[in-house]
């Protein structure tokens, strides 16, 4: 009897306490039950996992990396919310399909991961993209760039980047209109995101009145691709535009010297710009068109990113891959939007209401990163400005007029 | 030829096959030939040029291919297994040449005219006779041991459990590559005398036509090492042991051979033809990494099949065929590039419809049956 009346007081004392203390209701478990998902709970002294999906061996290992680094600054930034501090769970999806839904299994397997900054790739964000529904996680993309992703009706899937529509139209008008190229060949490397572009940019150059002499796609990993370059060049195009990634770019640069296209300006994307591209095709390289997003205006924050990034890794931000910048501000924005639902339950554990969480990373409006101001529309876009083109100038990329 | 007739099937389902087969064969070839006729007669669209740019690089590929479809054959001729992680041992042999380039590369030798000159360009030839060396012979060693460890606990295993072990050792020597020489690509850098993308031109149809050094470099080596090691099986000791255990193992233990070191020679000699395969690989191409070896295993091995596995001259008869079809197939049957795999192994099957055995025959192999 005594026992008993010991443990009451002990736990009338606890609820005195604890209903004393900064959001305390016991609304954390009313947030959580009216929650489409339910909630994130996360254990007093686990950290807040922001999951990142990327290549990160491969010959596209450079992008994955380069993403994980601006992560890693944006997770420090972060600092701690309510006595929790954040980690970044950067996964290796090889930018394939079957990595990204790998990862996405991965992830939405660990109840402690609440978000998703990326996956990178379109071929693995495609893959992804049902399975982080599913789980109710956040999506915020810094680079898939695809159009069709958009288009899957998912509530979590949202990305930062110009689509490829943006891109293949400005790429066309460039070659088109500035260039003054009336005859070229466009090369895709058969996936998502290589052969959308590639299509777009065909389709955008053909509608300026200039022709498209060869339409080919390519099998990705190899290392010889003199035979297409070959029926290529008997058409002689002024350019080869090419969709894909920075492995299979320089082995084509490297290859279309020696076989009549020595003339011929490679035009690549946002897949194939970084500095794998210039050690791979070397001399090769010069010349060579490729596209970022724009460069971010100056701003306190840039400064101080470059200035980190460049002490943490020894490199200027966008050298490794194009995205520094984007992958930076779609963690602290996932971060900051978290902060506006997540609870803090009596139990001392963080409670976030997914559902609740995808939509105000849906909501995201006039959200300043470094990159430029971000305001996610209802499917989920929330473009900044693009792209920026850049040509190869003795073994440099400087911004193309 | 016992086997055979255990195996016969039902007669009636016997007759159908004979049908189908050879019909679905003409069916194919006359689709060839259709295609053919559209890309030559009708569209004619390409020149010579065009031509001889794809037959170059067909036959730079095929040497390569040849070559590592040797390793297969002989490996077949006298284990009866198809040793998957060839394919590594190729890999292996890149990255010892390239090792070999950096570090030639990195010795200084300044001279009055050039205080900045290299090893590697002062002495091009003895660099690359170095890389050659060190990588066949790095190749063999793995081959060596290859064979020894996953595959002689297994000798009289069933003929499926060498198959899984060696699917295992091709994995796992793939990822220690990547845990020891980290996932990057990689480039070689070639003695001056031989940078790639340079060559010799002919002037056809009015055009340019580069025939690149490191192709012809690469095509002339790989025919001096099938001439060779013709010669080391036709008129050697070794090679004559070779075949006499590839003809009957118990026999030849019998007649004083010893099997196991013949086995033993076997995959030195056909690690290091994959070495070398793996050196021309990076001088040619360039750019290689830890998973270089995967697709010129693959195909190589489909190569050896083309010509008749178990059969050398067939093997480098497959290899050269099957590179001159990946480079010319897609164009003169006016194919899709993506498709340039599709159209190999329809080739491929269609000269199986016709010649079960390959194009030259199992000739090492004949007796086992």
């Amino acid at each position: 009897m005594k026992k008993h009346l010991l443990l009451s007081v002990v736990i009338l004392f606890a609820l005195v306490l604890t209903s004393c203390g900064p959001k305390s209701t016991p609304a954390d478990e009313e947030v959580c039950t009216a929650d489409a998902y339910g909630c994130a709970k996360i254990e007093a002294g686990q950290t807040i996992k922001i999951g990142m999906s990327s290549p990160m061996t491969g010959g596209y290992a450079d992008f994955g990396i380069d993403a994980e680094n601006s992560g890693l600054l944006a997770v420090a930034d972060a600092g701690e919310f309510e006595g929790f501090s954040y980690e970044l769970v950067a996964e290796d999806d090889e930018g394939g399909a079957e990595g990204g839904a790998a990862v996405a299994n991965k992830l939405a397997a660990d109840t402690t991961v609440v978000a998703m900054a990326g996956p990178l790739f379109s071929g693995a964000t495609a893959a992804g993209i049902p399975i982080y529904d599913e789980a109710g996680i956040p999506m915020l993309s810094p680079s898939a760039t695809n159009p069709p992703l958009t288009e899957m009706g998912s509530a979590v899937f949202n990305r930062v980047p110009f689509t490829d529509e943006a891109q293949g139209a400005a790429a066309a008008d460039y070659m088109y209109n500035t260039l003054g190229f009336t005859k070229i060949a466009v090369l895709h490397d058969g996936e998502t995101y290589g052969k959308g572009l590639a299509t777009i940019a065909k389709e955008e150059f053909e509608a300026f009145g200039g022709e498209v002499s060869t339409f080919e796609g390519i099998t990705v990993g190899e290392a010889d691709y003199t035979p297409i370059l070959t029926t290529i060049s008997a058409d002689s195009p002024e350019a080869i535009y090419f969709g894909g990634y920075n492995a299979e770019a320089a082995v084509l640069t490297n290859q279309m010297k020696s076989l009549g296209l020595e003339d011929a300006v490679f035009f690549g994307c946002d897949g194939t710009f970084g500095a794998d591209f210039l050690t791979n095709a070397g001399d090769n390289a010069e010349g060579t068109y490729h596209a970022t997003p724009k460069d971010p205006p100056a701003s306190e924050g840039k400064e101080k990113f470059d200035a980190e990034y460049l002490a943490a890794y020894g490199v200027a931000p966008v050298v490794l891959s194009p995205f520094s910048y984007n992958s930076y501000d779609c963690v602290t924005a996932l971060i900051t939007k978290l902060e506006e639902v997540a609870v803090l339950g009596s139990d001392d554990a963080l409670y976030v209401p997914r559902g609740a969480y995808a939509a105000a990373v849906r909501g995201l409006t006039d959200y300043t990163g470094i990159s430029g101001t971000y305001t996610c529309d209802e499917v989920g876009e929330c473009n900044v400005e693009g792209p920026q083109f850049w040509v190869v100038v003795d073994g440099e990329f400087v911004y193309a007029e | 030829m016992n086997l055979n007739e255990k195996t016969k099937p039902p007669l009636k389902q016997r007759n159908y096959f004979k049908i189908i087969r050879p019909i679905f064969g003409v069916l194919v070839t006359l689709f060839l030939i259709w295609r053919l006729y559209l890309v030559f007669i009708v569209q004619h669209q390409y020149g010579p040029e065009t031509w001889t740019r794809l037959l170059i690089s067909g036959l730079i590929i095929g040497g390569v291919y040849s070559l590592i479809a040797i390793g297969y054959t002989l490996v077949y001729g006298v284990l009866l297994m198809i040793n998957f992680a060839h394919g590594e041992v190729m890999m292996i042999g890149a990255f010892t040449g390239f090792f070999v380039f950096e570090a030639t590369k990195s010795i200084s030798v300044p001279s009055a005219g050039n205080p900045e000159l290299v090893f590697s360009n002062a002495y091009p030839a003895l660099s690359i006779l170095i890389a050659f060396i060190a990588g066949m012979a790095i190749a063999a060693a793995a081959g060596y041991f290859l064979e020894k460890i996953a595959y002689r606990p297994l000798r009289k295993a069933p003929r499926l459990i060498p198959l899984i072990s060696a699917i295992g050792a091709s994995i796992f020597l793939q990822n220690a590559a990547l845990l020891i020489f980290s996932p990057q690509t990689r480039n070689y850098t070639n003695p001056e005398a031989l940078s790639r993308g340079d060559g010799w031109k002919i002037l056809i149809n009015g055009t340019d036509v580069t025939l690149p050094y490191t192709g012809v470099f690469t095509f002339i080596l790989s025919i001096l090492l099938m001439v060779g090691l013709l010669f080391v099986v036709q008129k050697t000791r070794l090679g004559k042991a070779m075949r006499a255990v590839a003809m009957d193992k118990d026999t030849a233990a019998l007649m004083g051979i010893d099997v196991n070191q013949t086995i033993s020679n076997t995959f030195i000699i056909s690690g290091a033809l994959a070495g070398a395969a793996g050196v021309m690989w990076g001088l040619h191409n360039g750019m290689f990494h830890y998973f270089v070896g995967f697709l010129p295993g693959i195909k190589a091995f489909t190569a050896a099949v083309l010509g008749g596995i178990g059969n050398i001259p067939g093997a480098m008869l497959g290899g050269m065929l099957l590179g001159m079809i990946e480079s010319i197939g897609p164009t003169a049957l006016d194919i899709s590039y993506q498709l340039k795999d599709v159209v190999a192994f329809v080739i491929l099957i269609v000269i199986l419809i016709f010649r079960p055995s390959g194009i030259l025959g199992e000739v090492l192999a004949e007796e086992k049956v």
